[in-house]
């Protein structure tokens, strides 16, 4: 059984790193929140593995279930139109890849296989007792009432927030742009894009001055 | 399943693989009850909703039309399937496998008998509000892999009525979980064994002990006396007898409406309105799979409502076979899983004639129903199920000497509970139905607000 | 009862969470999208999880801290996608665009 459980974690953990790399590296941003989501079921289901089961079926109702369907809106409400030209990777990306590579590699993998981590024994005869869902309410209930309370109050200070900042007055309401609208404008930035003195230093390439993602 | 086939081939195989084996026997049997469900709804639904719009319905195909289904099944398989040229092509596949596969999910939780629940979570509740809640996003591919701008606007109608109407559901299955203190589903009909209204509290005063065909054993109830008592049970103990589980009941049971778009609920799929919604660019088997998703999803959230507030397997008769041993327990299990198939076919049929009796909601009166009736509602009911709670199996110590109600009776106590709580309810009710009968409040107008 | 932590020895796990920050790490700061960028933040924050999980699981598994920890971070990662998503639709309808590298006007 214990090989049983060794496999399972290693799918799960290839499962989870290869949709956060395809997370961050394909183009379609649509595709991309896709495959978060699946990473966010991959890390669901270590958390089932780890007997945390709260815990693992809260991360599929909040993460699955709210964020993913809000970054999905967000994403379709900020279309733009022009299909997916355009590099979605910034021009110094060489450096964005070393930082990390550098952190995982000469930091976290030294720091985690060189640690004594102080594991305690395995109990003589019975399983050790693990807190579950009954215990997580007591405990909210008892000793962390007061972050309990200060996270709802929390919650709804981000949910007034977020309606403020996304509101929009009815008169500044815009419809959906018509077609030739659409391209009416395209070509205005165009012309606005050609017309502009080029800066001294550039990190933006004037084809891409249009910019955003589909 | 598993100790079954551990008796039959336990020598032969490792346990690994006796476990394996007995999951896989088991969800092929809850896959095909659903399925054989399904059928079934399809046609009863076409038949009934005709009959109530006074016309026949399909009776053509094999007696009284029952084969229909079948004929449907056919159409489907043989359909072209037709992808859009310009729409995402991996997400319009898999968007119908997003959405059929939580349903799926969420008949493991469910206790189909006495001693029939394939899996027996701690969490279970929680986690079939949570699997309900990604079939969401299974929508929102359908409507964005389309290519096409109503399904996109009639996904996100859909996305938005299905996360306003999870919130008044998961709230008055709180209730249920405040009364049965915990969120497993496998207790919940044991919870509701008893009569009604008074519950499991008539207990046995004969010493000698009663006679087990009527009176049952209670062991696990929450706050019970820590002997073993034995109360009457006739198997209609159950919640939705109450108050708080009839409010409670009404509430999931229009919110569970709304989740599996039914009738009055029904915009994501309005024909008239936006085409057929989300799933206008999809044709033959992943059609199907998307009506499939919707029929099994009502059936589950129908099965989930039965077990929660009509007391899912519980029934007269179900107990007292029980209790005599042996091989009258499998008589009772079997008892018992043609209760529960009743009430979820009640509570479907109820479904079609709401369907065929009321028209549909705007978008706006939809909204507005959840958030400003629905929820509060769901609210009050909370407050009422703990006191509920409180008053039949707190002690006085508990009560920190505000109330002492230890010198009661088991069924004084719950008589109390069920009046304070019918009183609060019946009250709070009152009042939020005639908030929400107001006019609208007039806008403030300018020229009204006279300086003094 | 074989259980994870016979099985599986707590450095994999705390490699896997370390493995999961980089590649969000990576995301957020190689993105030009907003919201590609906030797609790398959250797979940041959920390796932070797995590795309270883990450390809760391995070290004290019978003290509720670690997964109330944990829950509190689900919650603030929610609420902050909610905002940050906010933000970043005003900023489309205020400039037209959700690229990262085009709202530079605080650029010196």
């Amino acid at each position: 059984m214990n090989t049983l459980i060794t496999i399972l974690f290693l799918v799960f953990a290839v499962f989870i790193l290869v949709a956060a790399i395809m997370t961050v590296t394909v183009k379609n941003i649509v595709h991309a929140a896709l495959w978060l989501i699946s990473s966010f079921f991959g890390v669901g289901a270590l958390y089932l593995l780890m007997e945390a089961e709260f815990l693992g079926v809260a991360q599929v109702l909040i993460y699955v279930g709210a964020v993913s369907i809000l970054i999905l809106f967000a994403i379709m409400l900020t279309r733009d139109l022009e299909g997916s030209q355009n590099r979605q990777l910034t021009p110094r990306w060489w450096i964005a890849l070393l930082v990390p590579a550098a952190l995982f590699g000469l930091l976290i993998v030294p720091t985690v296989m060189t640690h004594a981590w102080q594991l305690p024994p395995p109990p003589a005869g019975q399983p050790p007792s693990i807190s579950g869902a009954q215990q997580i309410g007591t405990a909210f209930m008892r000793e962390y009432l007061l972050p309990f309370e200060v996270a709802a109050i929390l919650l709804l200070v981000a949910m007034i927030g977020a309606i403020v900042v996304a509101f929009e007055e009815r008169e500044q309401r815009r419809r959906v742009l018509t077609l030739a609208e659409q391209v009416r404008l395209r070509r205005q930035r165009q012309q606005q894009v050609a017309t502009l003195p080029e800066p001294a230093v550039s990190a933006v390439q004037p084809s891409e001055a249009t910019g955003g993602e589909t | 399943m598993t100790d079954i086939l551990r008796s039959w081939i336990g020598s032969a195989l490792p346990d690994w693989l006796i476990v394996l084996i007995a999951y896989l026997i088991v969800t092929t049997i809850v896959l095909f009850y659903a399925v054989g469900n399904f059928i079934l709804m399809v046609w009863a639904e076409r038949r009934i909703v005709a009959r109530m719009q006074d016309r026949l319905g399909p009776n053509r195909v094999g007696p009284a039309g029952l084969l229909q289904p079948i004929a449907d099944a056919v159409k489907m398989f043989t359909k072209e399937d037709i992808v859009p040229r310009n729409a995402d092509r991996w997400v319009h596949l898999l968007a119908p496998v997003v959405s059929l596969a939580p349903v799926a999910m969420m008949l493991a939780v469910i206790p189909w008998g006495r001693g029939w629940e394939p899996i027996d979570l701690n969490v279970a509740l929680l986690y079939i509000v949570a699997v309900s809640a990604v079939s969401g996003v299974g929508l929102m591919m359908a409507g964005w892999g389309s290519n096409n701008k109503f399904a996109l606007l009639g996904a996100m109608r859909a996305v938005a009525q299905l996360v306003s109407y999870e919130i008044p559901a998961v709230t008055a299955l709180l209730t249920v979980v405040v009364l049965a203190g915990g969120m497993s589903l496998l207790n919940l009909p044991h919870l509701q064994a008893g009569v009604p209204i008074m519950g499991a509290t008539i207990l046995c005063n004969d010493p000698a002990g009663c006679s087990p065909l009527l009176y049952t054993t209670i062991t696990s109830f929450p706050g019970s006396p820590n002997e073993p008592v034995q109360a009457l049970d006739l198997g209609l103990g159950w919640w939705v007898f109450t108050p708080v589980g009839l409010l409670g009941f009404v509430v999931f049971f229009i919110a569970a409406l709304a989740e599996g778009e039914r009738t009055p609920f029904d915009i994501p799929e309005a024909d008239s309105e936006i085409v057929a919604g989300y799933m206008t660019e999809y044709s033959g088997m992943k059609f199907a799979t998307f009506y499939i998703a919707q029929y099994i999803l009502n059936f589950a959230l129908a099965a989930l409502a039965a077990t929660a507030f009509l007391g899912g397997w519980q029934g007269p008769g179900v107990a007292a076979l029980a209790n005599m041993g042996g091989p009258w327990v499998h008589a009772a299990a079997a008892l018992s899983a043609f209760y529960l198939l009743a009430k979820i076919w009640i509570l479907f049929f109820v479904m079609i004639w709401l369907r065929g009796a009321f028209p549909r909601l705007r978008v706006d009166q939809l909204m507005d129903f959840a958030w400003k009736l629905l929820l509060p509602l769901a609210l009050v009911n909370i407050l009422s199920a703990s006191l509920m709670v409180s008053i039949t199996q707190w002690t006085g110590a508990q009560w920190s000497g505000v109330v002492n109600l230890d010198g009661f009776a088991s069924w004084q106590r719950q008589l109390i509970a069920v009046i304070v709580t019918a009183i609060i309810n019946i009250a709070a009710t009152y009042w939020i139905l005639s908030i929400n009968q107001r006019p609208a409040e007039q806008e403030w107008d300018e020229e009204l607000v006279v300086a003094p | 009862m074989p259980s994870m932590t016979e099985a599986v020895p707590l450095p994999w796990v705390l490699t896997l969470a370390g493995a999961l920050f980089c590649v969000g790490l990576f995301g957020a700061l190689s993105r030009r999208n907003t919201v590609g960028i906030l797609l790398g933040i959250e797979l940041m924050l959920n390796a932070v999880n797995i590795n309270l999980v883990a450390f809760w699981r391995y070290l004290e598994p019978n003290v509720v801290a670690g997964q109330t920890f944990a829950l509190f971070v689900i919650t603030v990662a929610a609420a902050e996608a909610a905002i940050g998503l906010a933000m970043i639709i005003a900023i489309y309808r205020a400039r037209q665009t959700v690229n990262a590298d085009e709202v530079d006007s605080l650029r010196g």
